[in-house]
């Protein structure tokens, strides 16, 4: 039973609601309390305060019960989320457990989740790229989904906005297709992928491997420090939260800045049901959310409504409310809420040797983790029979070979030798996806979760493209890797299921037309006009580039709007 | 003789105070239960032997003084399927079974060298269908010689005596000059 003593409806009462604390959520909150609102801010997972609740964060390698590795009961109960690689004996605590929150595979999905204060802006790995030109017109030139209602040049200063805030650093590259930010100053290739970026660039016009772009403090500025963040220290043990708030993560960043403005309040252990949808007013009047500890359900209001729950979440949160002027989900008048879900291709891997440069080594740890590839693939025309392309990571690294083998002195011996392996090299593909109405998710009719709200049923398949796709990354850096002159070249391929690139986006998508989808450019539902959804959710396509800049962008870019339509007396 | 091995400062020795960072580890004695596999007193002793064969004593710490059988324990009782602590077991009875038919004696009354030979026999029969030694021996071999060497580079010892961990390097030098060290 909803509370609803009159008396309080007043305390439940904000100027905005943002549904979800992590990477976009943030933002939203960062922003909304920036401009003055009293904001407030729903997560349905535990609190996590930046350092106080790392519990990992400085521990030794030894002082793991087990060394890092995670116990056999913990795997075999864990399926779905072991196979992601971070989920280890030192960051495990900051994932969603296979049995918390149950969903149905219609078709194998690995749906990957954090729920706690900062979602997976904990977890990432902190990979930031912008979006171009080629990303925005693609859905358009090609013939797919729906056009996208804005250009990169509506997007482009949002992202300086959040660049300058978030802290990343990179290159000024030069490269069309992968746009120059703000940026601090970049994590240098090492002397092998400085040799595979030169020789690249001597061989192909339009191919070029530059630094990983990544959100780090390389080099803090003014407004990093005000945030209580200070220089990266080169640990990367990012994933257990950093003491020096050296990456991005909005428990370091947006939220306690949020908090330290006043106007925000954090309302952890509130699993959001539904918005409520107001038919006489015409818009939505708030949420209803159920405390995960006392399972009371409560009601907060507020004039507008920021949906960051994460792609899937937010899906799951729009088609669960229902009233009678939406019956399929709030602002699905078009009926494409659920549809149109894409990922990133991660199935596809390529290592091998080199044989120079071995009077090189590096020292030290890079946390841009090397080199990235970007698109080279139908960038300016179609030019193969798949549609889009794939980004690739690239890094080279050497390492201590010290052999096992043998027992006694001889192998203690070995055990400290400095023996260093010559160079090897890897590379990973990123592939973009085609949205497609029958890669959908929906609320199940049947089952529910311990909070009575319905479970997803996600239905998520690779199709056509995404081999043909593969198959063209393995050779393209095959060919690469020769012509390089790498040696003992392997590729392989995995049968991993989508989910596992933690990526997924659409279901709401942005678009011009209300009949084809559900958000405008400004991210502001169609029918609903005090609702915004900017996470992964609204995305009319996927780009191969990572996403997360591009949520922060959006989310800046809608708030702004958003308060000034509020001012304006719209919404 | 079985009993439950309670293995004491297990915890202290490999930082079981897991949820609290480094400094504010609490000192004193806290004690480990196996929960799935059933180590006798001369069980334990074995694979103790068989650790310090491994990582000896020289002048540097060998396995004993690391504990590091315990670790191998801990390690078997949580890191290992079912069906691979039953080869442990089993196949530690065939290792008690061949040292004695093979010496006559059990494994801790041989000299270093026979048990050198002993460990190294097994581990140089990679020949999958060769059948002088179980596969379950294999197994048990297997693992104590795995988690015991884990353990010892893992070790707080070695990882700050030996060759150095650093939790925070505050550095990244792209391109740093190497030639390789003379080894002794
Ligand atoms: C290991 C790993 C590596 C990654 N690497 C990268 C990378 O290199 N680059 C990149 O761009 N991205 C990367 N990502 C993806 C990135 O983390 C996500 O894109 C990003 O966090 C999404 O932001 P979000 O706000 O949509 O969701 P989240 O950050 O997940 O936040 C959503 C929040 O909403 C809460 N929530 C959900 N449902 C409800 C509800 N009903 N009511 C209340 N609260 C709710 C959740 O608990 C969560 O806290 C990676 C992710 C992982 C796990
Ligand atoms: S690499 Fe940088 S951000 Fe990551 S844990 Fe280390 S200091 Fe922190």
């Amino acid at each position: 039973m909803a509370n609803l003593n009159i008396d309080s409806v007043k305390d439940r009462t904000f100027d905005a609601i943002v549904i979800g604390s992590g990477m976009s959520g943030g933002w939203a909150a960062k922003e909304l309390t920036d401009k003055g609102l009293k904001t407030l801010i729903l997560e349905r997972g535990r609190d996590v305060k930046h350092i106080k609740d790392y519990p990992t964060t400085n521990m030794y390698p030894w002082e793991f019960e087990h060394r890092g590795e995670l116990p056999v009961a913990i795997k075999e109960a864990n399926p779905i989320v072991n196979r992601c690689y971070a989920f280890g004996e030192d960051a495990a605590h900051f994932f969603v457990k296979d049995n918390d929150h149950p969903y149905v595979q219609e078709k194998p999905f690995d749906w990957i989740r954090g729920y706690q204060v900062g979602g997976k802006s904990l977890l990432w790995a902190r990979q930031t790229q912008r979006w171009s030109e080629f990303d925005f017109e693609g859905p358009a030139r090609d013939g797919f989904a729906v056009d996208w209602p804005i250009r990169y040049k509506d997007i482009a200063p949002w992202y300086s906005y959040v660049e300058k805030f978030a802290g990343i650093s990179g290159n000024r590259d030069g490269i069309p297709e992968l746009p120059d930010g703000e940026f601090l100053p970049a994590f240098p290739l090492n002397t092998v992928e400085t040799y595979f970026s030169n020789h690249v660039k001597s061989k192909y016009s339009n191919r070029h491997v530059i630094s990983a772009r990544c959100a780090h403090l390389s080099k803090p500025n003014q407004i990093h420090l005000d945030q209580g963040r200070v220089q990266c220290q080169e640990r990367i043990l990012c994933q257990r939260g950093c003491p020096f708030g050296g990456y991005f993560s909005a428990n370091a960043s947006t939220i306690p800045w949020a908090l330290k403005s006043g106007h925000a309040t954090l309302r952890p252990f509130s699993v959001v049901q539904e918005i409520i949808y107001d038919e006489k007013k015409g818009k939505a009047s708030g949420v209803r959310v159920i405390d995960t500890n006392t399972k009371e359900a409560i009601e907060y209001y507020a004039d507008i409504i920021f949906v960051n729950a994460a792609a899937l979440n937010t899906n799951l949160v729009l088609l669960n409310s229902t009233s009678h002027r939406f019956p399929n989900g709030l602002g699905n008048d078009s009926g494409v809420l659920g549809k149109y879900v894409a990922f990133h291709n991660y199935s596809a891997h390529i290592g091998a040797e080199y044989d120079g440069d071995k009077e090189w080594t590096t020292d030290g740890r890079n946390p841009a983790g090397g080199g990235y590839i970007p698109r080279f693939r139908n960038v300016y025309k179609q030019e193969t029979d798949f549609l889009r392309g794939y980004a690739s990571g690239f890094s080279a690294y050497r390492y201590q070979q010290r052999p096992w083998d043998g027992v006694g002195a001889s192998l203690k011996d070995n055990l400290v030798k400095d023996n260093l392996s010559g160079w090897k090299v890897g590379s990973h593909m990123m592939g973009e996806t085609i949205p497609k109405e029958s890669n959908y998710v929906a609320l199940d009719k049947a089952l529910k979760d311990q909070w009575g709200i319905p479970q997803l049923k996600i239905s998520v398949a690779y199709d056509d493209n995404d081999e043909k796709m593969k198959k063209d990354y393995v050779e393209q850096l095959t060919e690469m890797f020769t012509s390089a002159g790498f040696t003992n070249i392997k590729a392989s391929t995995d049968n991993r299921a989508p989910g596992l690139d933690i990526h997924e986006m659409g279901g709401a998508r942005m678009g011009n037309d209300p009949k084809t989808s559900v958000l405008n450019k400004w991210n502001q539902m169609h029918a609903v006009k005090n609702v915004f959804v900017t996470d992964g959710a609204c995305m009319t396509s996927t780009s191969c580039q990572n996403p997360s800049l591009t949520y922060m962008a959006f989310t800046a870019r809608a708030a702004d709007y958003a308060v000034s339509e509020m001012k304006k007396g719209n919404i | 003789m079985h009993r439950r091995t309670v293995i004491k400062n297990l915890a202290l020795i490999i930082g079981g105070a897991a949820i609290l960072p480094a400094c504010h580890r609490i000192e004193g004695k806290v004690s480990v239960t196996l929960k799935n596999v059933d180590i006798s007193a001369d069980q334990e002793k074995l694979v103790s032997d068989i650790a310090e064969t491994i990582i000896p004593k020289t002048t540097t710490p060998g396995a004993r003084d690391l504990n590091l059988h315990l670790f191998v324990f801990k390690m078997l009782d949580d890191c290992y399927k079912k069906e691979d602590q039953q080869a442990f077991m089993t196949g530690m009875g065939q290792f008690t079974d061949a040292v004695k038919n093979k010496y006559d004696k059990p494994f801790s009354d041989l000299s270093q060298k026979q048990r050198e030979d002993v460990l190294l026999s097994i581990e140089n029969d990679k020949d999958e269908k060769c059948t002088a030694n179980p596969k379950e021996l294999k197994s048990f071999y297997g693992i104590v010689k795995n988690q015991t060497v884990n353990g010892y580079v893992k070790s707080k010892y070695f990882m700050t005596k030996q060759v150095v961990y650093e939790l925070v390097p505050g550095r990244y030098n792209a391109r740093f000059p190497y030639k390789q060290k003379q080894s002794a």
